[in-house]
C-alpha cells in the first residue's frame, strides 16, 4: 500500500469545529511538524497521516481535515465514513466557537460511527491573555459528554502531540477491548484490507477486494 | 506548502474595520505591501506576482507567447472590445478560438469583464457597488470574511500583506456580495474566486464579474446545502465513463465519493490546483464556454491519474486514490498539455445538460427536492449576453486616461515622443479601424519602421547621458 511502513493499525481520525479555529495548522503541527499563520481557507477535503509508536505498536494515523463554515455540513458524510476518532477543535478565544460544539457533537453523531473517540480540544493557548473560555469550563462539559479534553497550541506545538497520542491510544483501547466488535470499527491490520463498517445501508456487496 | 514558522509578529491582528484609510496611505507609501511584511529581494517574485515559486511557476515549462504575437492579439482582442455585440453575435466563434488561443495578459482583466456579463452589469447598475461598498454589512458574516482575508493566495504580493491593498479589497468585494444577495450570504470559496479577478481589476469590476461567476456560471455553488456542487459531482463522475472506463472502474470500485476530490476542484475553478499560467487558460475558456470547460479540465486529471493499469496498481484504496489526486503530476497540468487536452475531451454543453438531467432525478429520488432552487446556468459568454442583451452604451469602454496626441500614421516618419507610446490599454479610440491598418507601435528591430524609433531612442539615451553629465560636473561631491 502507497509507501511502505509496516504497520498494525490505520486508524482515520476527523477534525471538526468552526472556520478559522486552528484545525489546518493542528494537521500540520502534527503531520509536518509545521505551522502557518496564513495557511489556505480549507475547502474541500485535506488530509495527512503520520505514524507513531503506541505501546509496542506501529499505528498510521491518517488525519482528515475540512471546512468549518456552516454550509459545508452537507457535504461531510462521506468525510466522516470510517472515522474512528475525531478532535471537536475550538478557539479558546472566541466564546462563539465553543458555543457551536454541542452542535458540532450532534452532527459528528448523526453521522459517525456511535463509538467514535471523541476529544474536546481547545486551541491557542499562546493568546492567553485573550481567553474567553475558562478552562473548568470546558473540562466540565467535557467529562459530562463522555469526551477527552486537551488545551493546545499549534502555534507553540503545546500538547499536540499529547492530544492526537491520547486519542489514537482511547481508539485502540477500544478496539482491542471486547467492548467493540472488530467490524464496526474500521481499524485495519496488515493482514486484510479496509473494511466498511458493517451495516453502512449503501454497502451491496463486499467490499474487500484484493487487487 | 506551509513553511516552518517562527512567531511572526501579528502587530497586524487587528480588524480591517478599524484601520483608518489614511494610517493604511502611509503604510503603502514606505513601498509596496510585501516589503512591508519583510519580504526582501530574494524571495523571487515571478511574472504573476507568487512569492517564492508558490503557484508552481517553473521557467521550463513556461509557454511564453513572442511579443510580436502577443502585439497582434492585442490588437485583436482591442478591436473585438471596441465592438463587442457585433463579434458575439456574428463571430462568436472566432472570439472563442482567440480565447483559446489566451487572452494576451495586458487585455485579460477586461476581456473577463466583458466575457462574463459583468461590463455590462457594471454599467446597467451605476452606483450599486458604491452603495454596497458604503454600508456596514452583516457582522456575523463580516467576522467570517476577515478571517478569510490572509488565506486566500497569501504567497501572492498583491494579498500578502495583512491590511493591504489586496485583502482591504477582497473585504470590500465579499462584504458587497452578501449585501447585495443577503440570501446567498458568504460562502468561503467565493474568496479565492474574488481574488483572482482581482488580480486583474479594481474592486467594482471583481465585484460584477463575481456577481457573474455566482449566478450565471456556477449558480448555486456557494449556496447553503451546497447542492450544486454535490450534484456536479455526481455528473463529474457519469461523464468519466465515457472519457475513461479504467478511471470510472476504478472510482467506483473505491467507492470514491466525488465530493472527495472535486469539491476544490470545482469551488474554485481550479485556481488552487493548477500552475497559475494554468489556470489563466482555463478561466479564458471557461469563461467564454462555461461550466463544460471545468468538467472537461477534471476529466482530463481523472484520466492522466487514474487512467493507466500500472498508475491504479500503486492505488489500492481510496485512501491512496485520494492522495494520488491531490498530488497532480506537473506535466498534466502544464499549460500547452492542458489546453490541448481539455479541446479534445468530448463532452459538450449538450451533454452536461443531459446528465444534469439525469443525476438530478436520481437526486430526487434518494434525498428528495432540491432545497436550494438555483436558476439553470448560463453555459458561456455568448447565452450570458442572450439572456442579458446589453444596449450599445452598455458596451462602450471609458477609458481613464486619454492620450493628448493620437498614434502615429502608418507610413514611418518622424520621432515618436515619449508621451505617444502610451500604453494601448487606455487610449481612447472612437472608431476602430480595420485590422490592417492598426499601425504596430512596438516594431521589432528588423521592422520598416524599427530605424525611426532606434535613432530616437538613441536621440533620448544620448540626451539622458548630457543629462547626467551635467548633473555630475554640478553636483557637489557627496557622502
Amino acid at each position: 500500500m502507497g509507501s511502505d511502513e509496516a504497520y498494525n493499525f490505520v486508524f482515520k481520525v476527523v477534525l471538526i469545529g468552526e472556520s478559522g479555529v486552528g484545525k489546518s495548522n493542528l494537521l500540520s503541527r502534527f503531520t509536518k511538524n509545521e505551522f502557518n499563520h496564513d495557511s489556505r481557507t480549507t475547502i474541500g477535503v485535506e488530509f495527512s497521516t503520520r505514524t507513531i509508536q503506541l505501546k509496542g505498536l506501529i499505528i498510521k494515523a491518517q488525519i482528515w481535515d475540512t471546512a468549518g463554515l456552516e454550509r459545508y455540513r452537507a457535504i461531510t458524510s462521506a468525510y466522516y465514513r470510517g472515522a474512528v476518532g475525531a478532535l471537536l477543535v475550538y478557539d479558546i478565544t472566541k466564546h462563539l466557537t465553543y458555543e457551536s460544539v454541542e452542535r458540532w457533537l450532534k452532527e459528528l453523531y448523526d453521522h459517525a460511527d456511535p463509538h467514535i473517540v471523541v476529544m474536546l480540544v481547545g486551541n491557542k493557548t499562546d493568546l492567553g491573555s485573550e481567553r474567553s473560555v475558562p478552562t473548568e469550563e470546558a473540562k466540565d462539559f467535557a467529562e459530562k459528554n463522555g469526551l477527552l479534553f486537551l488545551e493546545t497550541s499549534a502555534l507553540e506545538s503545546t500538547n499536540v502531540e499529547t492530544a492526537f497520542h491520547n486519542v489514537l491510544g482511547e481508539i485502540h483501547r477500544k478496539v482491542s477491548s471486547k467492548e467493540v466488535t472488530r467490524g464496526s470499527i474500521s481499524a485495519v491490520s496488515l493482514a486484510s484490507p479496509i473494511p466498511r463498517a458493517a451495516g453502512d445501508p449503501e454497502e451491496k456487496k463486499p467490499c474487500c477486494k484484493n487487487l | 506548502m506551509a513553511k516552518i514558522e517562527n512567531g511572526r509578529q501579528s502587530a497586524d491582528s487587528r480588524s480591517i474595520r478599524t484601520i483608518s484609510s489614511s494610517h493604511m496611505d502611509d503604510e503603502s507609501s514606505l513601498g509596496s505591501d510585501s516589503e512591508i511584511n519583510g519580504f526582501t529581494n530574494d524571495r523571487h517574485t515571478d511574472k504573476y506576482g507568487f512569492i517564492g515559486g508558490a503557484q508552481q511557476y517553473s521557467e521550463e515549462s513556461a509557454q511564453d507567447v513572442p511579443p510580436e504575437v502577443l502585439r497582434q492579439r492585442e490588437v485583436k482582442w482591442l478591436d473585438m472590445l471596441s465592438n463587442w455585440d457585433k463579434w458575439m453575435v456574428k463571430r462568436h466563434k472566432k472570439v472563442r478560438l482567440r480565447c483559446q488561443k489566451g487572452i494576451p495578459p495586458s487585455l485579460r482583466g477586461r476581456a473577463w469583464l466583458y466575457l462574463s456579463g459583468g461590463k455590462v452589469k457594471r454599467e446597467q447598475n451605476r452606483g450599486k457597488f458604491e452603495e454596497l461598498d458604503s454600508q456596514a454589512g452583516d457582522p456575523k458574516e463580516l467576522d467570517v470574511i476577515e478571517k478569510d482575508l490572509h488565506r486566500q493566495f497569501p504567497f501572492h504580493e498583491m494579498f500578502v500583506s495583512r491590511g493591504g491593498h489586496g485583502q482591504q479589497d477582497l473585504f470590500r468585494v465579499l462584504k458587497a456580495y452578501t449585501l447585495y444577495r443577503p440570501e446567498e450570504g458568504y460562502c468561503q470559496a467565493q474568496a479565492p474566486i474574488a481574488a483572482v479577478l482581482l488580480m486583474h481589476m479594481p474592486a467594482e469590476d471583481a465585484f460584477w464579474g463575481l456577481v457573474q461567476i455566482c449566478e450565471k456560471y456556477l449558480p448555486g455553488y456557494y449556496s447553503a446545502g451546497l447542492e450544486a456542487i454535490q450534484l456536479d459531482g455526481e455528473i463529474l463522475y457519469a461523464l468519466t465513463r465515457r472519457v475513461s472506463p479504467l478511471a470510472y472502474r476504478h472510482l467506483e470500485k473505491h467507492k470514491m465519493e466525488p465530493i472527495l476530490y472535486m469539491t476544490e476542484w470545482f469551488m474554485c475553478a481550479f485556481s488552487r490546483t493548477l500552475p497559475w499560467a494554468s489556470v489563466l487558460r482555463v478561466w479564458d475558456m471557461f469563461l467564454c464556454d462555461g461550466v463544460k470547460i471545468i468538467f472537461r479540465v477534471g476529466l482530463v486529471l481523472l484520466k492522466c491519474m487514474l487512467g493507466t493499469r500500472e498508475k491504479l496498481k500503486a492505488c489500492q484504496g481510496q485512501y491512496e486514490t485520494m492522495e494520488l489526486l491531490r498530488a497532480i503530476e506537473p506535466r498534466y497540468m502544464q499549460e500547452g498539455f492542458l489546453v490541448r487536452e481539455v479541446l479534445e475531451v468530448p463532452v459538450s454543453e449538450r451533454d452536461v445538460e443531459r446528465e444534469h438531467h439525469v443525476q438530478l432525478k436520481r437526486w430526487r429520488k434518494n434525498h428528495g427536492e432540491l432545497h436550494c432552487k438555483s436558476p439553470p446556468r448560463m453555459h458561456g459568454a455568448r447565452a450570458i449576453m442572450a439572456s442579458e442583451p446589453p444596449s450599445r452604451q452598455d458596451l462602450r469602454q471609458n477609458p481613464t486616461i486619454i492620450v493628448e496626441s493620437p498614434l502615429p500614421p502608418p507610413q514611418p516618419t518622424p520621432q515618436l515622443k515619449k508621451g505617444e507610446k502610451k500604453s494601448k490599454k487606455e487610449g481612447s479610440m472612437k472608431k476602430a479601424p480595420p485590422v490592417m491598418e492598426i499601425p504596430n507601435p512596438y516594431p521589432l528591430p528588423g521592422d520598416p519602421s524599427a530605424s525611426t524609433e532606434i535613432s530616437s531612442a538613441s536621440t533620448e539615451i544620448s540626451s539622458a547621458s548630457a543629462y547626467s553629465e551635467r548633473l555630475n560636473s554640478t553636483a557637489a561631491p557627496r557622502q
